[in-house]
């Protein structure tokens, strides 16, 4: 055994590192490193991305015609476009493209892209396409009304005279992102305008290029030099899929990770205890509600529907259970928005909730289920719901399912209340009266079901009401009609709005300039420095 | 004659005091292992604390009390186990989560053991191509990692505590199944069973009066031990959200609930952890208790 001393001293050395202080990993000077659950991405093509990680991709990896400042949503500035002009008629926008911007191929950005994306996106009609063609665009008439009219220059023609501001907010969502239309060419097949390769690869000229995303594992962007704006000082970005926010937080404290995307609310506060970290955060669009199925013959009843809203401690839940991740918002329109109402005219009242049941016919209460999708803070809010409407006798019984078994459910009206969580798509109010408000056909198969559909709540002249106020130019008068629509809205609506929701994401203190904005796509880190 | 004197008699007068003669001896054995005597004393407080539930918590397992002062309390005098996010204290959800638990233990035994045991003493028996085809079904069986087959039958029926028991029973039959059957085979050619055989009772009869009996034991030895096995089954598909439903107390779901917080408030998932690893240590440990009395092979 002569080897023996020597293997002892190893094994010294080694149990000496062990227990030796821990050197602090760091990330590379010029790499960003997040974690944060990104099961969510299905396709990163802009024509066909829907989701809340994929979206905020995007909006670092490709440019649309318009944006608008994060901080101010109402201040519209040209992006991809340098000028836009609407004819009198109210239908006619003229678009203007920038001079000498390239798409990260090194392709020049033309007039001709544009139309191809926008035509594309219509054409492909994937889930988000209807932002695009709720102003009467088809696959058969896109062509006609989407036209090229100079190498720079192209007609953008809507159905009816909506309000401006309502069609430039589409634009700026990820479906109307510009796409290069010789790069997705080259990898057309059978006529899919490059769908099935873009669904995994890149052709945009954002500040990154995407450079590569494994399902469930990670995805890596890279600095785009042809990039018209800033240069980043982040060479690459790194997205690692991290589900759980422990971990994320453990990863954090050691320096593995640059920033957790997924923070729990009981977690803040230590978090921002912590000298080498600090948290952010900006209020989001996603608005959290119960919507109560008006099949439900007892769930139909107002006074009951009105009870409900009486037996959700607004304020604790805010305070306790969703602490930092939620501010009480009870309209539909979230706070930011064009006519956003800011009355949050219930609390906890069990006295009152227990007279308008005892006027309905039900002063012991009731059974009802709720369908509860499994994760965390939904149940959590859930439970605590239960408990504050077993204090007027309601029996609530929740039904847990994952997202998609909760959603089916929902989407085909078998439900008697959902808690559900909704994200605007763009950032015009009509995007949450349309599926809050409107419900131009209640039968079960209806052509469009927005949420009022999927609560069966037959409202003709309440979809009138926002029909009038997408046609209407002025903004003060427009916000005016949007602050009378949710007065009623919110005393009359199955809809118990309950929060809005606050993103919150805690980053290493050298960490700066990442900007959260109140939609996905706008959450940035072009302008990040370490 | 004391009673002790009455049942250990070496001539016992009736088949009665011969019988309880041996369950006294059998119990003598067992109360000099001390571990066992430990684990049995686990699963009759479990018992107790599942029946007396109602008298023993403090407080109400499902109803919380203000969350703005008595949410995520740390362990304190006012509750011995701390409270979880919604309030409620934490020691009286781990005694009402015990009936579940209890529950499920005493269903699983009492769906899956019988089950097994007609189709490994059908299979000995019969032999043949009775034994061919019982038997790969026990394989089919016994082919799947138990809690994924558990899973799957849990979301073909659908979450809850109901679905969860049935789940766990079809699971854990095929062992009992083997271990009858093995023993069943051994029994099948021994002189008693042919002089039954002679005397003209049906092999139905045979079966249920002579070749059971004489299974059961091991069998009981191997549901005791496997207790444990169904307590973390149990727990582990609560964790999954497949079990029992909020806000009933099982202590799977409690875990779920609690890993949130386990870098803050480590109570919440430590207690109710604490509850499953001393359950299912008190049935392992009575279940190596009763195999070294039961098994006469491995008795010393």
């Amino acid at each position: 055994m002569k080897h023996l001393p020597r293997l002892v001293g190893a094994a010294l050395v080694a149990s000496l590192g062990l227990f030796a202080p821990v050197a602090r990993a760091a990330t590379p000077p010029d790499t960003l490193i997040q974690a944060w659950a990104i099961d969510d991405i299905i396709s990163l093509d802009p024509a066909e991305v829907f989701e809340f990680t994929a979206s905020e991709l995007l909006g670092n990896a490709y440019q649309g015609l318009i944006g608008y400042d994060v901080k101010d949503v109402s201040d519209i500035f040209g992006v991809i476009a340098e000028k836009w002009d609407i004819s009198a008629d109210g239908m006619t926008y003229t678009f203007t493209i920038r001079e000498g911007m390239k798409f990260a191929s090194g392709n020049p950005i033309t007039a001709s892209d544009a139309v191809f994306s926008l035509r594309r996106a219509v054409k492909l009609d994937k889930s988000p396409a209807f932002i695009l063609t709720q102003f009467g665009f088809t696959a058969d008439n896109v062509d006609a009304m989407i036209r090229q009219t100079g190498p720079m220059t192209f007609e953008y023609q809507v159905d009816k005279p909506y309000a401006p501001t309502l069609v430039l907010y589409c634009l700026t969502s990820t479906v109307g992102f510009i796409v290069d239309e010789k790069l997705a060419m080259e990898h057309e097949a059978n006529g899919d305008f490059g769908y099935d390769w873009l669904k995994t690869n890149y052709a945009g000229s954002g500040a990154f290029t995407i450079r590569e995303w494994r399902a469930n594992e990670v995805v890596v962007l890279e600095r785009n030099d042809n990039y018209s704006g800033p240069a980043p000082e982040m060479a690459r970005v790194i997205y690692r899929h991290i589900p759980e926010p422990a971990t994320q937080r453990l990863l954090l404290e050691q320096g593995d990770i640059d920033i957790a995307r997924n923070v729990s609310a009981d977690s803040i506060d230590a978090l921002a205890a912590n000298s080498d970290l600090a948290v952010d955060s900006g209020v989001k669009g996603s608005i959290y509600y119960l919507g109560l199925n008006q099949k439900n013959p007892i769930l139909a009843i107002p006074e009951v529907r009105q009870a409900m809203k009486y037996l959700v401690d607004y304020a604790t839940i805010a305070d306790t259970i969703m602490k930092g991740r939620v501010v009480v918002h009870e309209a539909f329109l979230p706070l930011g928005f064009l006519g956003a109402l800011e009355d949050n005219p219930f609390a906890l009242n069990v006295e009152k909730a227990k007279e308008l049941l005892t006027a309905a016919g039900y002063p012991n209460g009731f059974k009802v289920t709720m369908d509860t999708r499994n994760t965390d803070e939904i149940t959590a809010i859930g439970t605590a719901i239960q408990q504050t409407f077993a204090l007027a006798g309601i029996e609530l019984e929740l039904i847990p399912g994952d997202g998609g078994q909760t959603l089916t459910k929902y989407r085909a009206r078998n439900h008697d209340i959902y808690i559900g969580r909704w994200g605007p798509d763009y950032q015009d109010p009509h995007t949450n009266a349309d599926t809050f408000a409107r419900n131009p056909d209640n039968s079960d198969d209806a052509a469009s079901k927005p949420l009022a559909w999927r609560n069966a709540w037959d409202i003709p002249e309440m979809t009138a009401m926002a029909d009038a106020a997408v046609l209407e130019a002025d903004a003060g008068k427009r916000a005016q009609m949007y602050l009378d629509l949710q007065a009623e809205h919110q005393q009359t609506s199955p809809f118990v709005i309950m929060f809005q929701e606050i993103e919150v994401m805690a980053r290493r203190a050298n960490v700066q300039g990442f900007v959260v904005g109140p939609s996905f796509n706008d959450n940035s880190f072009k302008a990040v420095t370490k | 004659m004391s009673t002790r004197e009455w049942l250990l008699t070496e001539q016992p007068a009736s088949r009665r005091q011969a019988r309880a003669g041996q369950a006294y001896r059998t119990w003598i054995a067992f109360r000099q292992n001390r571990l066992a005597m430990f684990g049995l004393g686990i699963v009759l407080v479990l018992v107790l604390v599942a029946l007396l539930a109602p008298w023993l918590a403090p407080q109400d397992p499902i109803v919380g009390g203000s969350l703005r002062t008595e949410r995520l309390l740390p362990p304190s005098w006012q509750h011995l186990m701390g409270t979880d996010d919604q309030a409620r204290d934490i020691l009286s959800r781990i005694i009402y989560g015990s009936r579940i638990t209890l529950l499920v233990v005493a269903l699983v035994a009492v769906i899956a053991t019988p089950i097994g045991l007609l189709v490994g003493t059908t299979a000995g028996y019969y032999g043949g191509w009775v034994d061919t085809v019982l038997m790969r079904i026990t394989d089919i069986f016994l082919a799947f990692p138990r809690l994924i087959l558990a899973l799957a039958f849990v979301a073909a029926l659908g979450p809850g505590i109901e679905n969860a028991i049935i789940a766990i029973a079809i699971t854990s039959w095929p062992p009992y199944a083997r271990l009858a059957r093995a023993e069943t085979l051994t029994i099948r050619a021994a002189d008693h069973i042919d002089a039954i055989r002679l005397q003209g009772a049906h092999s139905a009869r045979i079966i249920w009066g002579h070749v059971v009996p004489l299974c059961l034991s091991s069998v009981i030895v191997r549901v005791t031990l496997d207790m444990a096995g169904i307590i973390l089954t149990a727990a582990g598909l609560g964790f999954l959200g497949l079990g029992a439903q909020p806000p009933q107390p099982e202590w799977g779901a409690m875990i779920a609930g609690g890993r949130r917080f386990i870098l803050d408030h480590w109570w919440v998932a430590t207690m109710p952890g604490l509850a499953i690893f001393v359950v299912s240590l008190g049935f392992n440990f009575l279940g190596d208790g009763l195999r070294d009395v039961l098994d006469p092979k491995a008795r010393k």
